[in-house]
């Protein structure tokens, strides 16, 4: 496979940390979190959760997922120049999700457990809101590369890595890559279920941390050919040079203690972009706040990259987003590169003896050219990311 | 990228002799206007050891991508590093119902863990690697009609860059009371229990159907066991030497087809035995990797022909090398996965 250079040229991201990059900059310097109660449905949970407010394109006919992704899409394609169109060029599509790939509506299936019929506008909503087929329609793109990852919580950053994959092939010359996913009752209850969602605001990393938050949103990224950046009288500044993914093969929903999933994907990742773990400025970790996903990823970040590694979860600031975790995260590690700085791990302030190691506890300077983001999924899915800037 | 094994898990049981025997018998009447998987079909205790509290979805999945593995001769040593690519139109919404019924029922906290792990799509995946025992690159994807070949675009593309060497690239889905309600709200069913694949039909008529098929896909031709396979477009189309068109009712108008009416190429279709399911195109490339592979063809099930289509009998004179596997999607976009014998 000849090296073909693969840049970033425009992001996008909504969360609720901020509806766009300027604003989620502001809240990162600020330390602002978000979290509150749950006012988009009707729950009797008592968790804090990370919602967006004045969602743009935001209609009953569409789901919320795909109201997300429209928003970070535009603002990505706006960021690369691309709003006047893509030309002649050969686009794909790759995005991640969860929620936004289930039918699961609580008032259709009442209504149809009720008496035996539903009004179809629930299943409309759902058939029309695949995110890939949607946003290609949505902007008005032919393309034979229209793909949804749904692999769980590392949906967003697998489907940036299949994007990488397709422009590595020549299969396209641009792929709009990243998540999105919508809070919504069913994983509320679902990750409640499994006491693995904190009743306060989450605290990644910490030795007192009690589970996650939930939270919405959408990241994404415009990967195109460095050739094709250049045509078109851009100078990129970002490279995606390197993906791993590898499968624990372990449990549904619990990683592998020893961490060699994780492992051997950030191996791969390295390897790909012929890069060591000295080379890594700084990481951007799943990092949930859930006992035992914190605790064996930092294990294996102190591992590879040795027990100074400056570190941090966004997920503080987020949330945790799901399928638009690894879109978003992969926005947040170029904004760290490009800016030269990464805010506070929030939520931190204690060691844990067990993980040995500390994230990032105040806003830290950045001065290297490399950066990981990692997503672990359930279903023992292990996904990394290596980011560079020039 | 080549088949090295496979592996299907439908209607009328598992593994690859239920299917030719299904494609020697023909159209079997459906029970409730629906083609489903026999639960006694699912019960190998050996083979889903380790998915003995997983849904009919996971365990289709993982015996189908089980016998995909087991049907090739890829050295022992290499499996551990086997990769995955699931694709589904609907993943296992049964489990999804289940859990809103939790929800109903018991209300937000008193939901079932089980219930909701087994819900997310990508539960089968994992089993399968849980199952095998594969480290490699593990992947779920989704895109209604065209899941099954964009995973087999993604599959050419991991094998390029080496990602992996080897890949079991599969479909799953499943129907249950309410995706049945919901396909009787939003398709014609057939009356008679009997899809008429090549009536062109601007309102076909489907049956809901579900399974599971798998290939183990490689670029070593030495392990080649059937044919290449490949879904990357082709600019300038060769004509193949037979089309195997997905025409099931579940992608309203079928008009589309009348294009290959037209050219008087030949044609079979099977979802009269197989039923209709958005991921049927990955059993149209496992009947025609047969059929390549054993140098027969099998007759399609239904020839009602107002078109005066040229379907193909059984035994035909003219040599088949070339195999196209084509499906017309909700917006008459043609999706087409090529199956070509070794040296055509």
């Amino acid at each position: 496979m000849p090296a073909t250079d693969i840049a970033i040229t425009g992001l996008g991201a909504i969360s609720a940390c901020g509806n766009n990059l300027q604003e989620t900059l502001q809240n990162f310097s600020n330390g602002k979190r978000n979290g509150g109660p749950v006012t988009l449905f009707q729950s009797n949970l008592d968790y804090p959760v990370f919602q967006v407010n004045n969602l743009p394109h935001c209609t009953s006919k569409i789901m919320r997922s795909l109201s997300l992704t429209f928003a970070a899409a535009n603002q990505a394609i706006c960021n690369a120049g691309l709003e006047e169109g893509f030309g002649n060029l050969r686009v794909g599509i790759c995005l991640g999700t969860t929620v936004a790939s289930q039918l699961n509506d609580t008032d259709f299936y009442r209504q149809y457990r009720e008496s035996g019929h539903a009004p179809m506008g629930s299943v409309d909503r759902y058939l029309n809101s695949n995110l890939a087929q949607a946003l290609s329609k949505f902007l008005n793109i032919q393309t034979h590369l229209c793909t949804t990852i749904v692999n769980a919580c590392s949906s967003g950053t697998d489907a940036i890595g299949v994007g990488l994959s397709w422009l590595r092939n020549d299969y396209c010359d641009l792929v709009i890559a990243g998540g999105a996913d919508e809070l919504n009752r069913v994983p509320l209850d679902g990750f409640g279920s499994l006491s693995v969602v904190s009743k306060s605001l989450c605290a990644p990393f910490d030795r007192n941390r009690a589970g996650l938050n939930l939270g919405e949103g959408s990241g994404i990224i415009i990967l195109e050919k460095k050739s094709v950046s250049l045509k078109r009288g851009r100078n990129p500044e970002l490279f995606l040079k390197g993906y791993g993914l590898a499968a624990d093969a372990y449990h549904l929903t619990a990683p592998r203690p020893d961490g060699s999933g994780l492992e051997q994907a950030l191996i791969q990742a390295l390897n790909e972009a012929r890069i060591g773990p000295g080379d890594i400025s700084f990481i951007n970790a799943h990092g949930t706040a859930t006992k035992d996903n914190d605790l064996v990823e930092a294990r294996v970040l102190a591992r590879v990259f040795g027990p100074k590694v400056k570190f941090l979860s966004t997920k503080g600031f987020t949330g945790h987003t799901l399928g638009a975790a690894g879109g978003l995260e992969a926005v947040f590690t170029c904004l760290g590169l490009c800016n030269g700085w990464i805010p506070a791990s929030p939520g931190f302030k204690d060691l844990d003896p067990e993980i040995g190691i500390a994230p990032v506890d105040q806003k830290t300077q950045i001065s290297g050219k490399y950066a990981v983001s990692t997503s672990l999924a359930f279903g023992g899915n292990n996904s990394a990311l290596i980011i560079a800037k020039n | 990228m080549y088949i090295a094994g496979m592996g299907v898990v439908f209607n009328r049981g598992r593994g690859l002799a239920s299917l030719e025997n299904a494609l020697i018998q023909g159209w079997v009447k459906p029970n409730e206007f629906a083609y489903r998987v026999p639960q006694e079909t699912l019960t190998d205790k050996q083979v889903l050891k380790e998915a003995r509290r997983a849904d009919s979805f996971t365990k289709m999945a993982t015996l189908a991508a089980y016998d995909a593995l087991a049907d090739s001769n890829i050295p022992q040593e290499t499996r551990a590093k086997v990769g995955i690519i699931l694709a589904t139109a609907f993943g296992p919404q049964v489990t999804t119902f289940n859990f809103l019924d939790d929800i109903l029922t018991y209300g937000d906290a008193g939901v079932s863990p089980t219930i909701f792990s087994h819900s997310v799509h990508n539960a089968a995946a994992s089993y399968i690697a849980l199952n095998l025992q594969t480290r490699g690159p593990t992947l779920t994807m989704t895109q209604f009609a065209d899941s099954f070949r964009q995973a087999v675009i993604l599959a050419e593309s991991w094998l390029s860059e080496k990602r992996c060497e080897y890949i079991l690239v599969g479909t799953a889905d499943q129907t249950g009371k309410v995706m049945e309600y919901i396909c009787s709200q939003k398709l014609k069913i057939a009356p008679d229990g009997l899809i008429k694949p090549f009536n062109c039909a601007k309102e076909p008529e489907a049956i809901p159907a579900e399974g599971s098929a798998f290939f183990l896909m490689t670029n070593h031709e030495n392990y080649n066991q059937y044919c290449s396979i490949s879904a990357l477009p082709v600019d300038n189309r060769e004509k193949a030497d037979l089309y195997i068109l997905d025409s099931d009712g579940m992608c309203g108008s079928e008009e589309g087809y009348l294009r290959i009416a037209n050219s008087h190429s030949p044609v079979a279709a099977y979802a009269p035995i197989l039923g209709s399911m958005l991921t049927l195109s990955s059993f149209s490339c496992a009947i025609g990797a047969l059929m390549l592979k054993n140098g027969k063809l099998y007759p399609s099930p239904v020839r009602d022909n107002p078109h005066q289509m040229n379907i193909l009998e059984a035994n035909p004179t003219l040599p088949i090398h070339k195999i196209d596997c084509l499906r017309y999607n909700c917006n008459q976009e043609e999706q087409l996965i090529r199956l070509r014998k070794e040296g055509a």
